[in-house]
């Protein structure tokens, strides 16, 4: 039961880590691409199409069907409550990847209202 | 003395368009996370076309498999998430990782928040505070926001 425990929180930082993986191959296509008026419709899909000629965004999506699939064997092997408190420090992640590899400025407020969500999350899961 | 009014009206004007981009990336936000939810149902849907099948019998998996192509769920699914990407996709290349995904988790208090306004359900102390935890960390990560801004 302790081992079973341990394979599914296990898993659940994988699925959080494929995820976190995916956002960021996204979000570094999209940074590189510059920026772009989203008023027109045309531009949009201008640049959506610049988007997917680009390989790493073919990567994100290998990395975000990854994260489904194993969050998927999640929810077959654990209770939704559970699974879904525990997901929620992909936020952390998040903020961790986008500060050291995206090199976003993750000030003191950002990371007090990052761990707000998680800590809400929690309690919203476990309520 | 022209100029500086006109600076002025130019600065009065940013403050003001960022402000409505900030509005209008939390819509598409709320949007994003309710497409993705109708895109699981439409998911979900497909799958329960077929009846139930053999995971070992190629035949039954091929009948499975048919009966899910030609389900309509399945195509408004594709559909749905590939409006999702090109919705976040547009929200990413306007602000930070680091603000759009918390700021996405607005959706957990949806659900709860309509059940509550509409359905008049009664509503556990603890969700509330889990409620005003989320809403408190949206709010503070928002605040730490700055879109880029809109080339002319």
């Amino acid at each position: 039961m302790k081992t079973g425990l341990f394979l599914i929180i296990g898993l659940i930082v994988l699925t959080s880590i494929c995820d976190t993986i995916s956002q960021i191959c996204l979000k570094t296509t999209i940074n590189s691409l510059g920026e772009f008026s989203s008023r027109h419709l045309i531009n949009v899909l201008r640049f959506i199409l610049k988007l997917i000629l680009k390989p790493k965004a073919w990567l994100a999506l290998v990395f975000s069907t990854l994260s489904l699939i194993i969050w998927l064997l999640v929810l077959s092997k654990a209770d939704l409550n559970f699974a879904f408190s525990v997901d929620s420090m992909h936020y952390i992640f998040i903020a961790l990847g986008s500060s050291l590899l995206l090199k976003e400025k993750v000030g003191g407020i950002r990371w007090m209202g990052t761990f707000s969500i998680v800590v809400g999350i929690i309690l919203v899961t476990i309520s | 003395m022209l100029e500086y009014n006109s600076n002025q009206a130019i600065y009065k004007f940013k403050i003001m368009s960022k402000k409505k981009i900030t509005l209008t990336i939390l819509l598409f936000l709320i949007f994003s996370d309710i497409l993705e939810t109708f895109t699981q149902f439409c998911f979900k849907k497909s799958a329960l076309t077929g009846s139930e099948f053999d995971i070992a019998s190629f035949s039954q998996i091929a009948t499975f498999l048919h009966s899910a192509i030609t389900s309509p769920f399945l195509w408004i699914g594709l559909l749905s998430t590939i409006s999702t990407f090109v919705i976040w996709s547009t929200i990413l290349s306007k602000i930070d990782l680091s603000v759009a995904v918390p700021i996405a988790s607005f959706s957990y208090i949806l659900v709860p928040l309509t059940s509550i306004i509409f359905l008049h359900e009664k509503v556990a102390l603890l969700r509330w505070v889990a409620i005003g935890f989320i809403l408190v960390g949206v709010i503070l990560v928002s605040l730490t926001s700055e879109e880029k801004k809109e080339p002319a």
